[in-house]
């Protein structure tokens, strides 16, 4: 036998139990890895809507051209009675897609709270808006219309204050929360207007 | 004692980041924080004692002439298999080294000690080398990432070392920051041990 025949017989022997190897740890851990990533972003919808004890998922598809941007939404029951909605939102940011879950009380038609879970901002400036400084003050604001991002004090009820240094990333956030106040008002609001 | 001398190499005379250089990208990218270098460095310890002792268990099977596209194969099999028990069974340690993982493959530190020594060495030593190799490489990220952090963003660990009035420099935590701290302190590191020319 020729040496490149028995090079390629070793190498293709190592890359074979790599894949064996690759293979069977992929089946042991698909479901482990699915169940962990479930209780994950049920943490996350738990996190913007403490009221909820489950979420049913409430189906986007005739609104998907709309609202591009939502990617989800959850409707968030406490026994029979509808305590709200999570959305999760994509926004652009300054350094690429910002993903936020908006908790909106349908109750008291406000918003419960916003959360970020993945963002590319810059460290130090627009990363601050990950923080609760800038996004604690998106709890309690009405849904009824969209709110702005401005600089300096935010004077007025649909406001809220930019982040020195990163008013794209903030304006980007508010878009963002925008996108889902918008889709409550339009859609789920009293139980759906349009529905 | 060989075990012995083995381990320092890693951490000292041949420190993969300020010694050979290795692994810039990673070093550059991460070290923003300190809790960041220390992630980096345990997951890059972690897989480098592994496919260490791998490497070294085939190294005879493996034929001289085809071993980097085997050690590459081995490496990157091993990292996937670690990644995916993690997300599985470990959600915790998954929730801060898991987005580490999957830059360790094209981190040449380990290719390099596969390449250098684990294809060369027994197990045991081989083993040993990981860990000063990778506990090096932590150091070295973590004394960077205190830098950046603590002139860039006022901060150690997340927690603030200087009174209100301290206006960090925003740009050592930015790219940039990257290259001028690693610039200053191997050059630093260079006067201190008398290499520099």
């Amino acid at each position: 036998m020729s040496e490149g025949v028995k090079l390629s017989i070793r190498l293709f022997i190592i890359t074979a139990i790599a894949a064996l190897a690759l293979g069977i740890t992929h089946a042991v851990t698909e479901e482990p890895i699915r169940l962990q990533n479930e209780q994950v972003s049920l943490e996350a919808r738990k996190a913007v809507l403490p009221d909820a004890q489950e979420f049913v998922q409430v189906d986007l598809s005739e609104y998907k051209d709309e609202y591009p941007n939502v990617v989800e939404a959850y409707q968030g029951k406490s026994g029979d009675e509808t305590v709200g909605y999570v959305f999760r939102v994509v926004s652009k940011g300054y350094g690429g897609d910002v993903e936020l879950y908006v908790g909106i009380d349908a109750n008291e038609d406000k918003i419960e709270s916003v959360n970020i879970i993945s963002h590319n901002e810059t460290p130090g400036l627009g990363a601050k808006a990950a923080g609760l400084d800038f996004l604690s003050q998106y709890s309690g604001k009405p849904v009824d219309s969209p709110l702005t991002a401005v600089r300096g004090r935010a004077t007025q009820d649909a406001q809220v204050e930019a982040i020195t240094g990163a008013t794209i990333t903030s304006k980007a956030v508010t878009e963002g929360v925008n996108y889902a106040i918008e889709l409550y008002g339009r859609v789920l609001k009293d139980g759906g207007a349009e529905r | 004692m060989k075990a012995v001398k083995v381990f320092i190499n890693g951490v000292l005379n041949e420190n993969p980041t300020f010694r050979m250089v290795l692994g810039m990208c990673p070093t550059l990218a991460l070290t923003t924080a300190a809790i960041n270098g220390i992630g980096m460095g345990l997951a890059t310890t972690f897989v480098l004692v592994g496919s260490n002792l791998v490497i070294s268990l085939l190294k005879n099977f493996i034929p001289q002439k085809v071993r980097i596209p085997a050690f590459v194969v081995v490496i990157a099999t091993f990292v996937t298999v670690v990644s995916m028990i993690m997300q599985a069974f470990l959600p915790e340690l998954n929730k801060s080294l898991g987005i580490y993982i999957p830059l360790i493959v094209v981190n040449c530190i380990i290719l390099a000690r596969a390449e250098s020594f684990a294809s060369k060495n027994s197990a045991l030593l081989s083993i040993i080398d990981g860990l000063g190799m990778g506990i090096g490489f932590t150091l070295a990220l973590l004394l960077l990432g205190s830098i950046r952090e603590i002139l860039g963003a006022g901060t150690w660990f997340g927690m603030p070392v200087f009174s209100d009035g301290f206006s960090p420099a925003v740009i050592m935590i930015l790219p940039p920051g990257g290259f001028i701290t690693l610039g200053l302190v191997l050059g630093l590191l260079n006067k201190l041990t008398g290499r520099a020319e």
